[in-house]
């Protein structure tokens, strides 16, 4: 074959694939009556027993209510989160969910790309026609949990360890720490960002460094690496506040209440207005009014938590569900 | 509290928190320095540490006991290492890619079998953890004290682990026959010396030794395993063999520093200040590069690292 004719080759092939990946966008379209098509994206492992867990869980119940058809990937790094919209969007996915703050630009990007594909980040700060990012109002629970925090105190001194430091998180320990200055203004409140979602080990060091400064009830906002933290607080006879889910079960003695973030609520009203058509690209803040954020019950604290504390927490978290009283949404780091 | 004992105390709490951090990290660089003083590198430490968390948890989960748990962590590393052992000395393959070959195998075989074993849960499942001795007399030193002598057998087999393997590197003649193999394996051959042998036997005591490192996760630290628990911790230990010119002493002392240096900006960001959390991350990376710029020049490498030994070939 000669250059030229080679040449001749490529370039019909070349076209030939263009043709038929437009064509194959085309029918990445809903049928009608076929399920609808639902995939999750997200950064650590499934079975992080903690924010991952949750967005699956949420997933496997729309899977069931809805009978859609879902599938989703774990340990995608930023780097090759917009190649995984893309693979998704491509395959005929009607709706992608990155399960991150750090998703909401890929997700706009990709989106561009695929008008007929809905798009949603969890936590993001982005949107576009057909983006929308759920923002969890997770402040509001952090901020009862630094109430409660400095209610439990005894040494003046309570800690939380972040795991990135960034919007998403910073306004979780901004929360935590004026719900603590709000009961107590003497109290003193430390913060550590261990920049890790997923490193244990580094997560229970800082939460001893704060022990060892005196700290005697251990927080965390920190996904899987906040587990680490929990074990520190137990190993040291502390008290500890859970995070996105009733974590009391991995120390029962230790944890005195969780931050719940309905994770599989706020999936399943996506999944919904996508199957109605309702779905839209915008930024929308889901808290306790919407019931995507709640806390966990006491169990073993239920009587060591005193009495009066428990009412006012129940009040304030009747306030904020109302509307009454609004938590501020603090996403720059105070560093007190 | 008077200033002053303040102050000691929080010296102390400082020191046992660098040490906890450094135990992992000097086992871990310890066992580079056997294999590549051989003539191996090996960069697949954090596989065989990942794997040897893995064995020691299933295995002290299950059965409940400490040494049964530690002879798995011991004896998962050693098989990880001696599968890369025979690929780089038997096969001869590039030994940088096979290194990286364990890594990423040993993650995903670890999560899967995490997976398969335990399912989704939400209940942490854990295992026992080894207890505290402390020294008599020793742990009442100030400030030293409980740092060095009020631990657990983990830190006192690591310190012993560095003050045998320094005299068997320098004062025996196997610590010779060690270094021949790795600065001149056709010198050692000549002399009658197995050199594929040798280099078995120094990656085998390098995956006990790693495997030992990821024994000290689970089995200590911990108490527990979630997948990918390593997070990175076997580069950082590949990084204190370089920084500690692959000599026992140095490779304690990079340990420590890394350790210090994370301990150190935990309570720096602990104790609340204005400067933003990226650059105390950065902080146990920093000063491992301020550390390498100073030593620029001063390779102590062996002169057959990371190169097959073929004997018909002079």
């Amino acid at each position: 074959m000669s250059k030229r004719s080679m040449v001749l080759m490529v370039l019909l092939v070349s076209a030939a694939a263009v043709v038929f990946a437009g064509g194959s966008k085309e029918t990445a379209a809903p049928a009608e009556d076929a399920p609808l098509k639902v995939a999750l994206i997200l950064s650590g492992p499934a079975n992080d027993q903690g924010w991952n867990a949750v967005a699956l869980q949420g997933l496997t119940e729309a899977a069931e209510a809805y009978g859609i058809e879902t599938a989703y990937s774990e340990h995608i790094g930023i780097a090759d989160s917009e190649a995984a919209f893309n693979d998704y969007a491509s395959q005929g996915y009607d709706l992608v969910i990155g399960h991150g703050f750090q998703y909401g630009e890929p997700a706009v990007r990709v989106g561009k790309r695929f008008p007929d594909t809905k798009f949603l980040a969890i936590e993001g700060a982005s949107y576009s026609e057909n983006t929308a990012s759920y923002v969890i109002a997770c402040e509001e629970a952090g901020y009862l949990m630094g109430r409660l925090a400095a209610a439990m105190s005894q040494t003046g001194r309570i800690g939380i360890v972040g795991g990135f430091e960034q919007p998403s998180i910073i306004k979780v320990v901004e929360a935590y720490r004026l719900g603590a200055k709000d009961y107590d203004p003497e109290i003193k409140v430390s913060s550590v960002y261990i920049g890790s979602f997923t490193d244990v080990a580094l997560g229970k060091e800082a939460a001893l460094a704060m022990a060892d400064q005196g700290a005697d009830v251990l927080s965390h906002i920190a996904n899987q690496a906040g587990t680490g933290v929990i074990i520190a607080a137990q190993e040291r006879g502390l008290l500890s506040t859970g995070d996105s889910w009733d974590q009391s079960v991995i120390a029962p003695e230790a944890v005195v209440c969780s931050t719940i973030y309905s994770v599989p609520a706020l999936i399943m009203s996506a999944v919904e207005k996508v199957q109605n058509g309702t779905f839209e690209g915008g930024i929308f803040n889901l808290g306790m009014s919407s019931g995507v954020v709640d806390i966990a019950p006491y169990h073993e604290f239920s009587t060591r938590v005193p009495q009066d504390v428990q009412d006012s927490i129940e009040e304030l978290k009747e306030q904020i569900t109302s509307g009454d009283l609004k938590i501020p949404l603090i996403e720059k780091s105070s560093g007190q | 509290m008077s200033p002053a004992i303040e102050l000691v105390n929080t010296l102390q709490t400082f020191l046992t928190a660098s040490v906890r951090m450094a135990v992992p990290l000097v086992l871990a660089g310890l066992g580079e320095t056997y294999s590549e003083k051989s003539g191996i590198l090996n960069i697949g430490l954090e596989g065989i540490m990942l794997f040897g968390a893995f064995a020691s948890f299933i295995t002290a989960h299950l059965t409940n006991s400490i040494p049964l748990g530690l002879a798995a962590g011991m004896t998962a590393g050693c098989l990880i290492a001696l599968l890369h052992a025979f690929m780089s000395i038997t096969c001869r393959a590039d030994q940088t890619v096979s290194g990286l070959s364990i890594n990423f195998l040993v993650s995903g075989l670890t999560s899967y079998l995490f997976l398969m074993i335990f399912g989704k849960t939400t209940t942490l499942p854990v295992c026992p953890t080894v207890s505290e001795h402390a020294v008599p007399l020793l742990s009442k030193l100030p400030i030293i004290g409980p740092a060095l002598f009020e631990q657990n057998g983990f830190v006192y087999f690591t310190m012993a682990a560095v003050l045998i393997s320094w005299i068997l590197f320098y004062r025996t003649e196997w610590g010779v026959i060690l270094h021949a193999a790795g600065e001149h394996p056709q010198a050692a051959d000549s002399a009658g010396l197995n050199v594929s042998a040798i280099r078995y036997g120094a990656a085998a005591v390098n995956g006990m030794l790693t495997g030992l490192a990821g024994s000290y996760l689970t089995l200590s630290l911990l108490g527990f395993f979630l997948e990918n628990l390593t997070s990175g911790k076997g580069y950082i230990a590949l990084a204190v063999v370089i920084l500690g010119r692959r000599d026992p002493k140095g490779v304690l002392l990079a340990g420590l520093l890394i350790g210090a240096a994370d301990a150190l900006q935990f309570r720096i960001q602990a104790s609340g200040s204005a400067i933003p959390s990226q650059v105390f991350i950065m902080f146990p990376y920093v000063i491992t590069v301020a550390v390498l710029l100073f030593s620029i020049g001063r390779s102590s490498e062996p002169a057959a690292l990371g190169k097959p030994f073929v004997r018909s070939r002079r």
